[in-house]
């Protein structure tokens, strides 16, 4: 046992000491202990706390994770158990003396909260399991023997007869699923496909009439950003422009559609489909006004100028100059709906229907065009500009028609958008919104639909889903963020190359030359 | 004939893109000198007391903004990346130094003469001191940490990566903040001997106005640490392993350097300016919110880029410069302040089409990317 296994044990235990801190001081331990005692049927009311065998088994679940991941894959049995029971150790020792401070503000009665907001008695109490003074010791042997028990559980589920159980079962659900394929009819073979979009298709009609209007609100949400993450895609994935205004289109698309069809300011009242045409028009003749300046520039200088120019839209959307126009920083109330065929057609069905039409019909003419000469010709743009030139590719007319394209489906969704709500304002456009589509494209994997539909899903569904995280969602959002890019950075569902090249980029992909799905310049 | 060879068909570079970004450039150019001469020359209502007083907070403003956008610069000089969640790092500085100046506020005695002081106004450069080197220490940890966690393993990444990574830290800190902190927006407690809003007074052209205290402080602290840091960068061993590392990290390795080291380093320097920008920004504007840290990091980064990325003597004048036009900008053009934003950003468009590298260009490292 020598000092170079002590170390990093240590290191780690003192590592997720600090998390747990953190964890207390912005309450996020009582957030996941009443999630769990949620997850176990118990009913808590908003405000109240979860029962403290709740905190206990938390506490329990993270001085698991830290023995597990403490303990080494290539070790021994009984050093992986040494490693964790430092880290244990040093962790039950780090809580307690952060306990020792708890308590004595519990005794003394000191109200922190001017400064740390999230520091409430109660919940010290609640992490303190309401011992007192003794918690600190408890605290020590909890993590200490949580520790030991997550070492215990990796020692035994990565073991050589437990891989073996694992292979087991993975052989015969493969010898199943085999089975299954040679014993399935031909006509399935042929037509399953074709019935697999037809079940989809008759969900998707049938779905939103059934399951309520939150739902439906949830899902527009995902289906308009999984058209903003498309439009972005053919910026960012396919002809490597980094973009971090892409908000300013949405807002293009927004407010033609809001300006066209409220009683305020103008009163126009074109009625929604000729004013969203317009709008995705609009967003376009942005792109064009923005792109015919800056697109020579370098990547990093375009990512800053593409951002200003999104400020500046939002700025000027919210300045007095533009009020009368505009409606100022109190934004475009009450706009009026589409209508089909003479009848109204806005109802949050409706607009779950429009949304998906318009979803499909934009992966549809993104699929044709990643295929095209153009979406070849923009891939060869991003790889090597200099070699795509040589070829004889034309390297400003590529780019300004991705920025272009790109524009006309952040514009079409602006415009739903703002139907949607029956409001849009400059807050509606600010730069998250740029970051969260960017994020979803990244997080989701670039140039890859399924991928997008993910990432839309994740970031802008789960969190609309778990409003008990309410609170905390931006800063899982943000950790999210930067875990994925460490550990996946190709995203959730990484693209595969087209048909066409698909043999050899799997070659290339062995030689460990990037994919298509990666992001270079 | 089938065979033929064709001769290859030409393609000719197009100079419409350059045409129309020099006529955008000129037209927006000329408004501006058209609107300058219209509020100068021909209107004319402003006295020179105005315009000292517009030039002093532009100055102020600048030195902050100066201070951050170096921090952008050594980094992107450095690992040619955008480190996002720089306005953060002083954000954190911020707050840092206004627990300080809350802690040295609540310690309170009697002092010689009977009267019952507070620490921080019986000791005002000891606790200033102390506010700024917390600050300072605070921002450098975070920015070491940051490094390490979150742009370490992506060393060789593509570039797009570390930037998500960035923006992910960045809005993990500002949340992070916010649950800390709450949202509420905080007074900072300076010591009487630099309230806000108090200053020297002086005459100009007839009218009084006042040179604040903390913007002298602000001002001048900005000065010297810039002076510092320059200084290091050109003749320290550091500096030049900094250099080094910002020309060719293969080579710089090679040559026995710690580039890992280097770069942490780099992150502690940048940290630390952002701290003492942090701890300036609340002195001179009093507030501190998780959010205080955003608009001053963006509008450093378009000072960096104005300057020219990676050029420390351009991250200076860039950010003095946009202090300036942000100050100045909005009364010279006769438009409104409310817009000072959008002058930023089309100064930057301005100046980034007809020069696309900034104002001094790109000199930290010569690599082109």
């Amino acid at each position: 046992m020598n000092k170079k296994l002590v170390s990093p044990s240590l290191k780690r235990g003192l590592t997720f000491g600090i998390v747990m801190i953190i964890f207390v001081l912005i309450d996020l331990d009582v957030m996941v202990a009443t999630m769990l005692s949620k997850l176990f049927g118990a009913n808590v009311i908003r405000g109240s706390l979860p029962d403290v065998g709740f905190m206990v088994l938390f506490l329990i679940l993270f001085g698991m994770f830290v023995g597990w991941s403490t303990s080494s894959d290539d070790a021994k049995p009984t050093t992986k158990l040494f490693q964790a029971l430092v880290a244990g150790l040093t962790l039950g020792v780090v809580l307690g003396l952060f306990d020792l401070i708890l308590n004595q503000l519990i005794v003394t009665g000191t109200d922190v909260r001017k400064y740390l907001a999230a520091l409430a008695p109660e919940s010290i109490r609640l992490f303190l399991f309401d011992q007192g003074a003794i918690s600190p010791l408890l605290h020590l042997g909890l993590f200490t023997v949580a520790s030991l028990l997550g070492s215990l559980m990796k020692i035994l589920l990565k073991s050589e007869s437990a891989s073996r159980f694992f292979k087991g079962v993975k052989s015969g659900y493969q010898g199943l699923q085999a089975k299954a394929q040679a014993n399935t009819p031909n006509w399935v073979k042929k037509y399953g496909k074709f019935l697999l979009f037809l079940l989809i298709g008759l969900l998707a009609f049938f779905l939103p009439r059934i399951w309520g209007s939150y739902n439906n609100y949830v899902v527009g949400l995902v289906g308009l950003y999984v058209i903003l993450g498309i439009g972005l895609n053919i910026i960012v994935g396919l002809s490597g422009q980094l973009m971090l205004g892409f908000a300013a289109f949405f807002a293009m698309g927004a407010y033609s559609v809001a300006l066209l069809n409220a009683p305020l300011p103008h009163g126009i009242m074109l009625g929604f489909w000729p004013s969203l045409l317009i709008g995705i028009l609009m967003a376009v003749v942005a792109a064009v006004l923005l792109g015919l300046p800056v697109m020579g520039m370098r990547g990093d200088y375009l990512a800053i100028v593409t951002l200003g120019f999104g400020e500046i839209i939002r700025i000027l959307l919210k300045s007095d100059l533009l009020t009368s126009f505009t409606g100022g920083p109190r934004g475009i109330q009450d706009i009026r709906g589409p209508t089909l065929f003479g009848q109204s057609f806005s109802s949050d069905i409706d607009y779950t229907y429009i949304i998906l039409v318009v979803m499909v019909l934009s992966i549809f003419i993104y699929k044709r065009l990643e295929r095209s000469r153009t979406g070849r010709a923009w891939l060869a743009v991003k790889e090597d500009t200099k070699v795509a030139q040589a070829t004889g590719v034309n390297i400003m007319t590529n780019k300004l028609l991705a920025l272009c394209l790109g524009a006309a489906f952040a514009g079409l969704a602006g415009g739903i958008f703002a139907a949607r709500n029956q409001f849009t304002g400059p807050n509606d456009h600010q730069l998250m919104v740029s970051m969260n589509i960017l994020s979803i494209l990244i997080v989701g994997g670039v140039n890859s639909i399924p991928g997008i539909i993910l990432g839309a899903f994740t970031l802008k569904g789960l969190p609309e889903i778990l409003r008990e995280i309410e609170n905390y969602r931006l800063l899982v959002f943000g950790g999210l963020l930067v875990v994925m890019m460490i550990s996946r950075p190709e995203g959730l569902w990484p693209a595969t190359r087209p048909n066409i090249e698909k043999d050899e980029g799997n070659k290339l992909k062995e030689d460990g030359a990037p994919g298509k799905g990666g992001l270079n310049d | 004939m089938e065979n033929e060879i064709r001769p290859p068909r030409r393609y000719k570079r197009s100079k419409l893109p350059k045409l129309v970004r020099w006529i955008f450039g000129l037209i927006v150019l000329s408004y501006f000198f058209w609107r300058l001469y219209t509020v100068i020359i021909v209107q004319n209502e402003y006295t020179p007391d105005i315009w000292v007083r517009l030039l002093i907070s532009g100055l102020v403003i600048g030195g902050v903004y100066s201070l951050i956008a170096i921090g952008y610069t050594l980094v992107y000089g450095i690992l040619r990346m955008i480190n996002f969640a720089h306005g953060e790092v002083m954000m954190i500085g911020t707050f840092a130094g206004y627990f300080v100046f809350e802690a040295t506020n609540a310690i309170r005695f009697t002092s010689s003469t009977g009267e019952i002081t507070s620490l921080s106004n019986a000791q005002p450069f000891l606790s200033i001191l102390l506010a700024f080197i917390v600050g300072m220490t605070v921002a450098a940890t975070s920015g070491f940490l940051l490094e390490k966690i979150a742009y370490r393993p992506l060393r060789k990444a593509p570039r797009l990566i570390p930037l998500i990574s960035a923006i992910g830290a960045s809005i993990f800190l500002q949340n992070l903040a916010q649950l800390l902190f709450s949202p509420l927006v905080r007074d900072y407690k300076n010591p009487d001997l630099i309230a806000r809003g108090q200053g020297w007074a002086i005459t100009v052209a007839g009218a009084r106005l006042t040179i604040p205290y903390t913007g002298v402080l602000t001002f001048s602290l900005s000065i010297i640490l810039m002076f510092a840091l320059y200084t290091m960068v050109r003749k320290s061993k550091l500096g030049k392993s900094m250099r080094a590392v910002a020309a060719d990290k293969s080579t710089a390795a090679l040559m026995g350097i710690d580039v890992n080291g280097v770069i942490s380093q780099t992150f502690i320097i940048s940290g630390m300016l952002a701290g003492a920008a942090g701890v300036m920004w609340g002195l001179h504007n009093g507030l501190v919110y998780y959010y205080v840290g955003f608009l001053p990091g963006i509008k450093a980064f378009t000072s960096a880029v104005l300057g020219g990325i990676g050029n420390i003597p351009g991250a200076m004048l860039g950010g003095m410069l946009l202090g300036m036009i942000e100050s100045i900008g909005p009364t010279a053009l006769g438009i409104s302040y409310q817009l000072k934003d959008v002058l930023a950003f089309v100064i930057l468009i301005i100046i980034l089409i007809f020069r696309p590298s900034g104002i001094l260009g790109e000199v930290l490292s010569e690599e082109k990317v």
